[in-house]
Parts: C-alpha cells; sequence; structure tokens
C-alpha cells in the first residue's frame, strides 16, 4: 500500500522524532480507516478482535511495500503501540457516547473486558507505559501486545524469535514495573 | 509506597531477570547470598517480588476486570468514624457511598464520596484541608452540609456529605405539577442558598437540577457545593474545568456559561447563568439553547454564539410542536397560551438578563436576581431592562460581518435568484481544518483524540474545548525548552479559539506564536505561524495584511514531502484570504496546489483529500464557474460517502453548496434533489431544528422555479420562522423577498404586497441607499403591479429596478451578475404592456449577458426562460420564424432543466409549433 511506510520505520528506528510521529499517525489513521472498512462490510463481525485487525493491516501495508518493507515483528512492535492509543481513544468515546460506537474493539477474549474498564484505568497504565517504555522498549512492546492486542505469548516469542519463557518473564517484570509505578501514583 | 526512580529501576533490572528466571525454592537461596554483598539492593528486590505475588494474585492486567491496587474500600469498611453501607452511585469526581455512624448513636446517615486522587494533584492534602474547613462553615438549611473531610488510611481523600433523599427539582416541579409562581418560590430557595455560598465566597461551578435535589416535604436542598473547587492544583488561578466528569469524561456542557465553555475563569457571575439556564427550564420545560443537537459542538456553538427564544415564544403553541406545548403547560396547570401570556414582559426579560453572553451584562449578583423575581411575584416594576429589536438585529450584523456579507449577495430578485453560501459552512470547514491541522501536528501535541474529535460521529457526541485546551496547555508546561513546540502549540490553542470565534482570544496567542517564530529556524513553525495568523486576520477585516503573511509562510517552505502538511494549511489559509479578497483566480490556484500537494504526499488520506476538493468546488462555485464546480463537487460527496461521513454537519454544508452550483447552472432538478438531501442530513429530527434557514429557503427557491408552488411556499414560511427564531435579519429578508416571488406566481398579489411591505423597511435600515437589493425589491414591486394588472406602474418599478442594478455594477458595488435578470423581468412587464419592440430588445440582451455568463452546452432553466421571453416579445413584433426558433431553444433547454410538465416548458412547445403569432 505505502512504500514510505517502511521508510518511516526505518528513520524513527535512527532516533528520528518526527518520522517517529509521522509513523504514529499514518499507522493511526490506517488502522482507523481498516477498522471502519471492516466493521462496514455487509455481514461484517460486529465486534473486531485486535489482532485481526492488525494482521490485516500488515498483510494490506506489507503487500505494497516490496521486498524492503519490515517484517512482522518490527512492524508489530509500532502497531501494537497505536493500537494501545486507538484502544483507549476508544474506550473513552464509548463512554462518552449514547448509542451507536464509531467500531467496537475486543482486545480480550473475554467480553467481561469490555463492561468493566475504565478509560481512565487504561490511560493511567498507558501512561505508566510510556514511562517504562523509556527504561526498557521491549518490555512495554510486550504488555501493549499482550494486554492491548491480545496477542498470546507463543505468538509473541514466534515473533520476536525468543523463546516463550523469555517472553513471559518480560512479562513479569513489566507488571511489576506498571503495579509499582500506579499504587505510587494513588498514594500522592 | 514510593515510586522507583529510572536509575533505580535500571540497577534492578537484570537481577529481576534472574531472579524471576529460576524457580521459588532456588531463589529464596539466590535472595540470600545476593543480601551478603548488596543489602539493600537484595531488600529492594524482596519488596519487588513480594509485589509480584500479590499482582499474580490479583490478575493484575490478566483477567477482564482492571482493579487498580489501592482502590476505596467496600462494604463494611470504616472510614473515620463511619461504616460503609452500600455504594449509591458513581459521582462526579469518584464513587459515593451510604453510610452511618460506627457507634451505632442514631444521627443521620450520610453520603461518603471519594474523590480520584489522580485529580486531585500532588501537595493537594493540605490545600484539601482547608478547603474541607471553609465548606463546612457552609451552614445553610438548603445546602446539603458537608459534615466532614479527610484522607482514608490507604490514601483516598473522601467527603462526607449530608444524604439528601429527593427528586431533581425539573422532576419534582413537574409531578406535582407546580404553576409559574410556585416554581419561582422554590426557585428563590435555591437563590438563598447560592447567594449565602456567594457571601462566603464559594462559587459552586455546577449549577444544574441533579444537583438541585427537593424531598418529600418540599425543602430544597443544593448538592456537590464547591466540590470542584476543592480539585484544584495550586497555581491555576481560578480557571477550573469548567465541565464535571460523569465517570471521567466529559458531559454534555447544557449548564455551561460561554465563558466557561471558552476556558476564561469562573465567577459569581457563571453560576448566575447557571440559574438562568434552570429557570429557563422550570418555566418553559425547555432548554435555552434549543435542541436537536446532532453534537455538543453544534450545543456549544449554540450557547455561545445564539441568542435564546424569548420563553413567552418558546412555549407558544405552532404547529409542529402542538402536543409538546401542551403537554409543557399542563405540567404548569395551564395552557400553552395562557403559559405565554405569564412569561411575557417581565419573565421574559429577567431570564434574558440572567442568561446574557456577557458576564458583565447579567445581573450582579444572585441577589439582585432574587430581588427582580420577588417584585415580579409582587406585581411590583422588575429593575431590569428588556432587549430591544434593534439592539439584537445591530449585534448580529457587528458579530458576523463576513456572514452578513455573503447573505446580501443573495439578494437578486430575478428568475436566476442568485444565492448565498450557507453562514454556518465556513465555521464547520475550519473545524475540520482544525481537525486535519492537529494530525499534522501530532509532533508537536503528541495528541491524536483531536482526529476523533472532528465530526467523525454523527450525533450525541459530547465535545468539549477546554478538554483540547487542557491536555495542550499541559503540554506547552512539560515541553517547555522547545521554542519551535511552543510555537505550534500556540498556534493549535490559538486556532482552536478561532474556530470557535473567540478571535479576541485567539489573536494575541497567534500574534506571540508569529513573534516567537521569527527567532527560530524550523521553517514549518514559521510557516505555519504566518498562515495561522493570516487567517485570523482574514477573519477581522484585515486582509491587507493577512495576504502577504500567506505569501510570506509558503515562501518558506519548500517541495519536500516533509513539509507537505505545512503547505496544505498555508495553501488553504491563502485560498480563503483570496476568497475574502474576491480574488477568486488566486483562490482557484491556491486550491488547485493544495490538491496536487495532498496528492502526493505519504500521508495523503481520504479525510484529507476531501478537505482539499471541499475548498476547490466552492472556490470554482464563487468565481462562477460552475460547471467546473459540479465535478469537484461530485468528487467530494464520494469521499465523504467512502467516509462514512455523509450524513454529517459537513455533508449537508457540500451538499447545500453543490446543489447551489447546480442551480446556478439551471439544472433545477438535480438541484432540487441535492438540495434534499442537504436538508435530510441537517435535520435532527421531524421538526426544521438544526436546518440552517437560508437551507430551507434556497429549497423553496429551487422548487418555486419547478412551480412546485404550495411546497415553495411552505418551505419559504418555515425558513422564514426559523430565521426569525435565530435573530438571523438578513436571512429573514431573504425569505420575504422570496415569499413575494412565490406569492405572485401564485396570483396571490395581497399576500406578496404583504411580504414587500414588511421587507423595505428593513432594508432600508440595514444598507446604504444605492445597494442593488433595492433593484430587486423595485423589480418584485414591477411583477406584483404587473399581477395586479397595473402595466404603467409596473413598468416605473421595472425602469428603477434596472437604473438602480446597473449604477450598482458601473460603480463596482456588485449587481453585475444579476443585471439580466432585471432586464429580464423589464421585458415582461414590456410584453404584457403592449411594447413588443422594447421588450425584444430588453430580452435578447438578457439572453445574451446569460449567454455569455453561462456555459452554453449546458442545458439550462436560466436560458431556456430567456429564450422563452424573447420568443414571445418576437412574436409579439410579428416575426414569426424568429420567433419560433427562440422558442424552439426555449423549448430544448427548458425540457431537459424543469422537466417536459412545467408549464413554461409546454409554452414553449407550443410556440414553437404554432404557425400563426402566439398571445
Amino acid at each position: 500500500m505505502d512504500p514510505t511506510i517502511s521508510g518511516l520505520i526505518g528513520a524513527a528506528e535512527q532516533g528520528d522524532v518526527a518520522a517517529a510521529n509521522a509513523l504514529f499517525s499514518a499507522l493511526y489513521a490506517e488502522l482507523h480507516r481498516l477498522a471502519q472498512r471492516e466493521l462496514g462490510r455487509p455481514g461484517a463481525a460486529v465486534s473486531l478482535g485486535a489482532t485481526t485487525l492488525l494482521h490485516e493491516a500488515y498483510l494490506d501495508m506489507s503487500a505494497g511495500g516490496g521486498p524492503s518493507f519490515p517484517d512482522r515483528a518490527r512492524f508489530m512492535g509500532y502497531a501494537a503501540r497505536v493500537m494501545r492509543g486507538l484502544i483507549i481513544d476508544h474506550a473513552r468515546e464509548r463512554h462518552a457516547q449514547k448509542r451507536g460506537g464509531l467500531f467496537e474493539i475486543t482486545s480480550l477474549d473475554t467480553d467481561a473486558m469490555e463492561n468493566a474498564v475504565d478509560h481512565r484505568e487504561l490511560a493511567q497504565i498507558s501512561e505508566a507505559l510510556d514511562e517504562l517504555g523509556k527504561l526498557e522498549p521491549s518490555l512495554a512492546e510486550v504488555v501493549d501486545l499482550k494486554f492491548f492486542c491480545g496477542f498470546s505469548f507463543g505468538e509473541i516469542a514466534t515473533m520476536r524469535h525468543v523463546s516463550e519463557r523469555t517472553v513471559q518473564r518480560n512479562w513479569e517484570k513489566a507488571r511489576i514495573y506498571l503495579h509499582r509505578k500506579i499504587r505510587a501514583d494513588l498514594s500522592l | 509506597m514510593s515510586t522507583l526512580k529510572p536509575d533505580e529501576w535500571q540497577a534492578l533490572s537484570p537481577y529481576l531477570d534472574q531472579a524471576l528466571a529460576i524457580s521459588e525454592d532456588e531463589r529464596a537461596a539466590w535472595l540470600s547470598s545476593l543480601a551478603e554483598q548488596n543489602p539493600a539492593l537484595a531488600a529492594q528486590l524482596v519488596a519487588l517480588l513480594d509485589e509480584q505475588r500479590v499482582l499474580a494474585q490479583e490478575g493484575f492486567l490478566e483477567k477482564g476486570r482492571v482493579e487498580l491496587p489501592g482502590a476505596p474500600g467496600l462494604a463494611g469498611q470504616t472510614i473515620g468514624p463511619y461504616t460503609l453501607l452500600s455504594q449509591i452511585g458513581q459521582g462526579g469526581m469518584g464513587s459515593v457511598w451510604l453510610a452511618e455512624r460506627s457507634d451505632g448513636r442514631f444521627e443521620r446517615r450520610v453520603a461518603v464520596k471519594f474523590l480520584n486522587i489522580a485529580l486531585v494533584g500532588k501537595g493537594g492534602e493540605e490545600r484539601f484541608k482547608r478547603e474541607g474547613s471553609i465548606l463546612g462553615r457552609l451552614a445553610h438549611e438548603h445546602i446539603a452540609e458537608l459534615v466532614d473531610a479527610g484522607i482514608s488510611v490507604t490514601g483516598q481523600p473522601y467527603l462526607v456529605l449530608e444524604y439528601v433523599e429527593g427528586d431533581h427539582i425539573d422532576r419534582y416541579c413537574d409531578q406535582q405539577r407546580l404553576g409559574v409562581d410556585a416554581r419561582i418560590r422554590l426557585f428563590l430557595d435555591v437563590l438563598e442558598a447560592v447567594a449565602h455560598a456567594h457571601s462566603n465566597l464559594v462559587v459552586h461551578r455546577d449549577l444544574k437540577p441533579s444537583n438541585v435535589l427537593v424531598r418529600k416535604d418540599g425543602e430544597v436542598k443544593l448538592l456537590d457545593f464547591g466540590i470542584a473547587k476543592l480539585l484544584e492544583g495550586e497555581g491555576e488561578d481560578g480557571a477550573a474545568t469548567a465541565l464535571t466528569a460523569e465517570g471521567g469524561h466529559a458531559m454534555t456542557p447544557e449548564y455551561a456559561a460561554p465563558e466557561q465553555l471558552m476556558g476564561a475563569p469562573v465567577t459569581t457571575a457563571t453560576d448566575v447563568y447557571a440559574l438562568g439556564v434552570l429557570l429557563y427550564v422550570l418555566l418553559t420545560g425547555q432548554h435555552p439553547a434549543g435542541g436537536g443537537f446532532r453534537s455538543a459542538a453544534d450545543l456549544v456553538e449554540a450557547i455561545v454564539h445564539t441568542e435564546p427564544t424569548r420563553p413567552s415564544d418558546i412555549v407558544a403553541p405552532t404547529g409542529a410542536n402542538a402536543e409538546e406545548t401542551t403537554t409543557n403547560a399542563a405540567r404548569r396547570t395551564t395552557t400553552p397560551d395562557k403559559l405565554s401570556r405569564l412569561l411575557r414582559g417581565d419573565l421574559d426579560t429577567i431570564v434574558a438578563k440572567a442568561l446574557k453572553k456577557n458576564p458583565k451584562e447579567r445581573y450582579a449578583s444572585v441577589t439582585a436576581l432574587a430581588d427582580d423575581l420577588r417584585r415580579y411575584l409582587d406585581h411590583e416594576p422588575i429593575a431590569a431592562r428588556p432587549d430591544t429589536i434593534v439592539y439584537r438585529a445591530a449585534k448580529f450584523v457587528r458579530r458576523n460581518r463576513l456572514a452578513v456579507a455573503l447573505a446580501i449577495l443573495a439578494f437578486a430578485a430575478s428568475v436566476t435568484g442568485v444565492v448565498a453560501t450557507l453562514i454556518q459552512s465556513r465555521t464547520v470547514r475550519a473545524e475540520r481544518d482544525f481537525a486535519f491541522q492537529q494530525l499534522a501536528l501530532a509532533g508537536a501535541t503528541n495528541d491524536l483524540n483531536s482526529f476523533l474529535l472532528s465530526d467523525a460521529a454523527p450525533s450525541g457526541k459530547p465535545f468539549t474545548v477546554n478538554d483540547l485546551l487542557d491536555r495542550a496547555q499541559r503540554i506547552i508546561e512539560r515541553q517547555h525548552g522547545n521554542d519551535a513546540s511552543r510555537v505550534q502549540l500556540l498556534i493549535s490553542i490559538g486556532r482552536q479559539y478561532t474556530t470557535q470565534d473567540q478571535d479576541a482570544k485567539g489573536r494575541p496567542l497567534l500574534e506571540e506564536a508569529y513573534r516567537l517564530s521569527r527567532s527560530i529556524s524550523d521553517p514549518s513553525a514559521r510557516a505555519q505561524a504566518s498562515c495561522a495568523l493570516a487567517e485570523v486576520l482574514g477573519h477581522g477585516d484585515q486582509l491587507p495584511r493577512a495576504e502577504p503573511l500567506i505569501q510570506e509562510g509558503l515562501r518558506e517552505l519548500s517541495n519536500e514531502p516533509q513539509f507537505a502538511m505545512d503547505r496544505m494549511f498555508c495553501l488553504l489559509r491563502g485560498n480563503e484570504i483570496a476568497r475574502d479578497s474576491d480574488d477568486t483566480g488566486l483562490a482557484i490556484a491556491r486550491a488547485q496546489e493544495a490538491v496536487r500537494v495532498v496528492k502526493q504526499s505519504p500521508l495523503d488520506s481520504d479525510l484529507l483529500e476531501f478537505g482539499v476538493l471541499d475548498h476547490l468546488a466552492e472556490s470554482y462555485r464563487a468565481a462562477g464557474k460552475q460547471r467546473e464546480a459540479i465535478p469537484v463537487f461530485e468528487q467530494a460527496a464520494a469521499l465523504l460517502a467512502s467516509l462514512g461521513r455523509d450524513n454529517t454537519e459537513t455533508a449537508s454544508t457540500l451538499f447545500n453548496n453543490w446543489a447551489l452550483a447546480l442551480d446556478q447552472l439551471g439544472r433545477a432538478v438535480e438541484a432540487e434533489r441535492t438540495f434534499h438531501q442537504a436538508i435530510d442530513i441537517s435535520r435532527a429530527d421531524q421538526s426544521d431544528r438544526g436546518v440552517s434557514p437560508m437551507l430551507l429557503i434556497n429549497y423553496a427557491r429551487v422548487l418555486h422555479s419547478l412551480n412546485r408552488l404550495d411546497e415553495a411556499a411552505d418551505y419559504a414560511e418555515r425558513g422564514y420562522a426559523t430565521a426569525q427564531k435565530s435573530g438571523a435579519g438578513v436571512i429573514v429578508n431573504q425569505s420575504l423577498l422570496e415569499r413575494a416571488r412565490i406569492y405572485d406566481d401564485q396570483h396571490n398579489p395581497d399576500r406578496a404586497a404583504a411580504m414587500l411591505a414588511e421587507v423595505e423597511p428593513r432594508l432600508r435600515r440595514d444598507l446604504p441607499p444605492g445597494h442593488y437589493a433595492f433593484a430587486s425589491l423595485a423589480s418584485e414591486h414591477a411583477r406584483l403591479q404587473m399581477e395586479r394588472g397595473n402595466f404603467v406602474s409596473a413598468l416605473r418599478y421595472a425602469n428603477d429596478a434596472v437604473a438602480i442594478m446597473e449604477a450598482a455594477a458601473k460603480s463596482g458595488k456588485g449587481g453585475g451578475q444579476f443585471v439580466p435578470g432585471v432586464l429580464e423581468v423589464r421585458a415582461r412587464v414590456e410584453l404584457a404592456a403592449g411594447r413588443p419592440d422594447e421588450a425584444a430588445a430588453d430580452a435578447a440582451r438578457a439572453l445574451r449577458m446569460f449567454q455569455e455568463a453561462a456555459q452554453p452546452v449546458e442545458h439550462s432553466r436560466i436560458l431556456g426562460l430567456a429564450y422563452l421571453i424573447l420568443a414571445r416579445a418576437l412574436a409579439a413584433q410579428g416575426k414569426g420564424d424568429e420567433a419560433r426558433a427562440a422558442a424552439r431553444s426555449a423549448a430544448e433547454h427548458l425540457q431537459a432543466s424543469i422537466g417536459p410538465d412545467h408549464p413554461d416548458t409546454l409554452s414553449a412547445q407550443q410556440l414553437a409549433g404554432l404557425e400563426t403569432q402566439a398571445r
């Protein structure tokens, strides 16, 4: 679809802040549009798994990207972060709307998630994640992939070419950091 | 519990890796050996690992329900001397619990309200306690008492309030069927309470029915008093969050004062406004800003700009809302007519004064409002002075100069009926441009919520201006080093104000942004600053200063892809300014280039494309190039549909403009269809609420041209009524002229005359003497006289019309495109008065002018009718062959543009087929 996405990913990885932001915007717009499209089709599922959406996005974008299009892992790293933003925005908006929604995304298998999570809690998690991302980006990425996008340990391990055990360990570490950070913020 | 500093985490991280890699059993041994080498580190690790066990048990981030650690207590827990019984709600800033004293002493039950710590902020503890004691001193029979305040052992701030069981005041009044006087008396209790608080320097900030309860015994109790004030952090100098959050998100701002929505500091006058809204609701059963809003952005717009309809008018029964007014009146134990009479006069005045947009014009205090209400109850004269109509109309003209200019363009008498664009369209476009701009400036704000804040949701979606401004300001504070970011953020906020028509607030920010930008080198920020400043200057009639700024901005930006968004921004602003300066060529050139830029950009998206195509189409249309405009309109509409936004405000505007272009080309059938679509979209319900009056009149005009006279009259009348309601004087004039034309064609000259009688003094008051609108007026008089058979008089008027129109056109005051129209009317009069030669001459001249202006290959109603008049005149002169030729052309044009069944089409066909002279 868009060869310059790879260019932006490349530049962003080299520390180009403007490229990183442009990438975020482009991915956000793209995912948003894809979600709309998927849900707008006749016979579309009422809710759309985030993982499905991300797979679609990857297929879509890499198709026109040529051989230099980044592999799944690198793509997913960015896209998962974007997906976090979309989910939080969506949760915030769904609270705000009385009827209908832009689109429904379920990120976990259990439907209980939909009703239970407060968007402000999500926002707090997101803020803490951003902090963690500055210290250990791979940890934040695991949380994005697992919690917000619903990938399993196995899938994440495959994408990153590491063992499942490693992914689990990263997950535990990340949880420790987030838990501590959020509790600390709460008690002033 | 302290947070981990980054360097602490870095130190611990590798050890955590190791600890988590080994089993629990091995871990104990490993830890003790670590403790020997580095006790401090080991201790921290142990704490973290303990925490990990807890969170694993809790299922933190695993299960569906995400409980934040440290959330407030469950039933049975104690808070100070109270025991929590049950949760009674999710209140403004946290959960609310019913509680009673733990020692069993029989005192009243209380409501314990937990506040979300995230909102109190660091260092809020002391301030919280201080505020608590101030509020505790607010003892008043009509205020729910604040019994206690504190911070729980888990660090959760809470308030203990008197528990009130009662109904919201509006529901109470309706259920009890209280009449107007009884409601006012109850309302006076509310005012007493608020006045008491004000005298203790406490402002409520959130007065609305759900915060004013009435107990079964009829006692009024105000809730949530000054709670918002408690949550301010230090150093925010009174600028509290404007709108309460229910469950953490923004509510619709129905009781918010205009200044609250603009982010100005909240004062006692803000409470007066909210009380005004409450009084309005209690008296009428309706909201002063009206109803049926498609989005909260529209509601905000209405609150800030639209003068509320007088209470006596809104309760009066009219055709559409008879049922509603009857119900509302019944709830006040009366009928709509009687209610209207009761409210007329003093109560109208009192409510109006409480609801003034400008806080300085409102009642200076709640006590003053209460005094006037008491005087009303005692039948004494009140202190407030009523508005005069002149004052209201004058204000409208000043505030909306550009809109007025656009609307006045629509004063064309003639058959062609050239029209104006929707007044709203400019604001809607600006809001959308701002959303694009936000997308482009994601680097600066790092906040893509604005992408969702554009009119993506068709209806009911709350939107707060303040959300965006708050976010932006917080970001400015975080990023204080970097000047380019600062400039961009100032621009963001400044533009946000200008799109809300708050140029006075936006302009200083944009001037500052421009000033700052001169000393940095980043071309993107420099260009944006120039062009954003140009935009706001253009609004303020400083077009001469605006244009050079646009050029300056464009010069900064090379053609590299990274500047694509900035180029687009400058080109679109430049396009708007060129349009305002009537430099149509430049406007078109800039819009075309913007289209090119977007198409070549990596960030090209349907949304961005739509934004530029919309500008391009409108630029063509305004330049009279309807033929070029229409395919662009079609493209834009298709994009909107594929974006799923074809039932939004933007779409309605687009369809209106498109339909105008079609109408101007004389493609009436297509225009009718497209106008209808525009109306359907903007209609929120069965009534005309939400539909722009100009759109209704445009539609009436096209129906008129299709000879659907009864429908046309209906729409024109509705446009008139809606325009009256919203105080849009110039549109009222439009509607009167159009109605006159319709009534003429319905052979109802008396009604037509009444319309002209009504509009003439208005025009004389608002416009300078040589204005071409008077030519239109004269032309209408001519038609009226012709309808009555007074040909001499008609001819005199027709001559006047031509003279005025030509003079105006010659002196460059516009009206040039309307000259053929008045010539055509004169031709008709001359024909009817038995002067075929003059008729033929005028008709031929008019036809020539139309042909020059129009694109010859189109089938056009305008040309068709011109041919028809000419044909009739030629026939009257005895020039049969020429007449028939003209009639054939007429028939061809008319058949295609207004349909084969239209009387004019039939007439033309008849004329074309006859051997002998026609009538």
